[in-house]
């Protein structure tokens, strides 16, 4: 459905790019939830952004890669030829809700607009069509809240409101950036339960980013571990959680209050990631790796597919293996 | 409860007019809500999306006013307080906003933004301490100093968030009421966040009141939380008990709906939380009956009121439990 080789997201002038996104490649096929975690400011928003063609201008761009929909590389369009090439069934759920809600327009048009773009329906059609879409996201009184502004709702609220606006065109590609970070776990829970639903009902495909490895491993079928910039690792969700290989995945693991409950101070990966753009050689996480060796600062890590569907981009990953 | 009280809050309520279709209503976002903080104390809340926590939380600050209630810091009332003691309360309770876009200024560089609380009070004696200052606080919620020379939308939105627990600690407050202070952050960055909150807890007996909807979180840090329930208190204790042995129906599904982090234990779909509740028309007696399994006929007439359940201090607000 969904492919993206060598995604490169970069920044500062032409003449000396600096990668925030950095050869990223992913595959996503009908149905399916890739989870994508990593540190913050390691650049999921930008790769999400990126394969919607919405990077911020002027500022990131795409220096190196494509993004191909069905086949059809989007990087490559103008924003008029993207709604043509199948890109309008593609939607995004931002990280920030307050950003992306129109602050004097009521939640109500805002929905029905989205409603209107894609179906074509006219104006009475396409409000009742968003009171729908809010009772689907667990809206409370759906129909006294379509003439509510942003700031009369809720943190929660908004992040809603942001679901049904991205519902609104029936997805068959939804990239979600921490689309449930604001919501207690007990409306989580239904909305995860929605969009699996969704999955499984109409196919759709799902890029889900989220800190939360809790929601990973209730949600996802694959999950893609990111780290300044770069993936490294990738596994289905069963074997991450079970049999995590890269070091970085480990430590993420460690991190988890649930896993920690009562400790006087929870253990942290030492160190700060990389500032983009200085790592010049050798393994972006050879700074904070416990296992790190000699090689690793010099020589940039394999991609290695320690078994079936699982890759790992480190030279020495836990557990062994073999290299090629 | 140990140490002195800092902060006593009594039966706030808070409510909004709205019109809905071509209606005119009022919402109840808070509605009779009490709770205390003790110097170096951390208090939990939690609770539904839309039940008032952040409202609460606003009104605490000063930036929303209640109908009705008193908010006491350090024994001074809040509320009637003049405009002079008002500006050195503000000082000393800041507020963590949840939404960090709506409260960082896009055309002002991060280390302004940071260094706000200080300038307006006349904090720094020197340009040199000022920016000592910054690049301490930046370091200390886990950012490069050299942030401080750039705009919010080269932030990631992690980065913005550290930025806005920043803000809240320079000059240090008595209290800061953070409002999901950690929920944009990678499990990483949050363990560190959370032992900087810890530290300046226990070093500099700093006050906290942490809203969060992570009960992981709120276990690490707080030795007590409040559970919230469409603007009222409904279960409150010793954080612990609460993970251990729920007693509110709502609180109980609460606890229930935390996501595991283990692909073999799914919930989805397994668990059913019925409709949200309803702003505009309250029911009648406990807002919770219409979802609740334990619901009875008492319950849909009768309000039920905050009692003591226990031997530790455990209050809950329930007929049948
Ligand atoms: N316009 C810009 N100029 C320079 N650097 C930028 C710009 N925009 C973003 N960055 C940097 O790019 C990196 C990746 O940002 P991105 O928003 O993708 O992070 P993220 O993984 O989504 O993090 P979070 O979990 O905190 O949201 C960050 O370190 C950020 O500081
Ligand atoms: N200015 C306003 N006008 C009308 N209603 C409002 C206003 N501000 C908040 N509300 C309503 O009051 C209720 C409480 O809102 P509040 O923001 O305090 O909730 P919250 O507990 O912080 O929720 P969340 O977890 O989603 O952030 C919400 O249902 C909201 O719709
Ligand atoms: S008072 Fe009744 S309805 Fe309310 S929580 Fe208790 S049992 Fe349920
Ligand atoms: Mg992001
Ligand atoms: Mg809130």
């Amino acid at each position: 459905m969904l492919s993206v080789r060598d995604l490169t997201v970069s920044v500062g002038p032409a003449t000396a790019p600096v990668d925030i996104v950095a050869g990223v490649s992913f595959g996503l096929a009908k149905g399916e939830i890739l989870g994508l975690v990593g540190e913050s400011g390691c650049g999921k928003s930008m790769t999400s952004l990126a394969v919607m063609g919405l990077l911020p201008q002027p500022g990131p761009r795409v220096r190196v890669g494509e993004v191909l929909l069905e086949g059809c590389d989007v990087t490559q369009l103008q924003p008029w030829q993207r709604v043509e090439a199948g890109h309008g069934r593609m939607a995004m759920i931002f990280q920030e809700p307050m950003t992306s809600l129109n602050p004097v327009r009521r939640i109500g048009d805002q929905i029905a607009e989205a409603v209107r773009v894609h179906e074509g329906i006219s104006g009475a059609a396409a409000l009742s069509r968003a009171c729908e879409l809010l009772e689907l996201v667990r809206m409370p009184d759906p129909r006294m809240q379509l003439s509510a502004y942003p700031h009369q709702l809720s943190g929660g609220q908004r992040q809603r409101v942001m679901i049904a606006i991205a519902l609104a065109c029936r997805p068959q590609v939804l990239v979600a950036d921490e689309p449930t970070t604001a919501l207690d776990v007990t409306i989580q829970v239904q909305i995860l339960g929605l969009l699996r639903e969704l999955c499984n009902r109409l196919d759709m495909a799902i890029l889900f980013i989220t800190h939360d490895m809790g929601v990973v491993a209730q949600l996802a079928d694959r999950v893609a571990v990111m780290y300044a910039g770069r993936i490294v690792e990738t596994a289905a969700v069963d074997e991450l959680f079970g049999k995590p290989r890269h070091h970085y995945t480990r430590g993420l693991m460690d991190c988890m209050p649930s896993r920690n409950s009562g400790a006087r101070r929870l253990p942290t990966i030492s160190g700060q990631p990389p500032v983009p753009g200085t790592v010049a050689a050798g393994c972006v996480f050879a700074l904070r790796c416990a296992a790190v060796r000699d090689v690793c600062r010099v020589a940039t890590p394999p991609r290695m597919e320690v078994s079936r569907g699982h890759e790992v981009l480190c030279a020495f990953p836990l557990g062994g293996g073999e290299l090629p | 409860m140990s140490g002195d009280v800092i902060l006593d809050v009594r039966d706030i309520m808070v409510s909004f007019s709205a019109r809905r279709a071509g209606r005119k209503y009022r919402v109840q976002a808070v509605d009779g809500a009490s709770l205390s903080l003790a110097e170096g104390e951390v208090l939990g809340i939690v609770g539904e999306s839309g039940c008032g926590k952040t409202t609460l939380g606003r009104t605490i600050v000063g930036l929303v006013r209640p109908d009705s209630g008193t908010i006491r810091f350090n024994g001074a009332d809040m509320i009637g307080a003049g405009s002079s003691s008002l500006r050195e309360m503000r000082l000393k309770v800041r507020m963590v906003f949840q939404d960090p876009n709506a409260s960082l200024n896009p055309r002002r560089a991060i280390g302004d933004s940071v260094a706000e609380a200080g300038d307006i009070s006349g904090f720094f004696k020197t340009r040199a301490e000022r920016s000592a200052a910054i690049a301490a606080t930046l370091t200390a919620v886990g950012l490069n100093p050299a942030f401080a020379d750039r705009y919010p939308y080269e932030l990631s939105g992690g980065q913005r968030q550290r930025v806005g627990i920043a803000r809240a600690i320079l000059p240090t407050p008595s209290i800061i009421i953070a409002d999901e202070p950690v929920s944009a952050l990678d499990v990483s960055v949050q363990a560190q966040v959370l032992n900087l909150m810890m530290d300046l807890r226990d070093q500099l007996r700093l006050s906290m009141l942490f809203i969060s909807h992570d009960l992981g979180v709120i276990g690490q840090i707080s030795s007590r939380v409040a559970v919230m329930y469409m603007g009222r208190i409904v279960e409150h204790a010793r954080t612990r008990t609460v993970l251990d042995q729920p007693l509110h129906p709502y609180t109980r599904a609460l606890v229930a709906a935390i996501p595991k982090p283990d692909p073999s234990k799914r919930i989805l779909g397994a668990i059913e939380m019925g409709e949200p509740p309803s702003l505009f028309t309250r029911p009648r007696g406990c807002a919770y009956a219409p979802r609740c399994p334990l619901a009875s006929d008492r319950c849909f007439v009768e309000v039920p009121n905050l009692r003591s359940a226990g031997t530790d201090g455990r209050t809950i607000a329930c007929h049948n439990v």
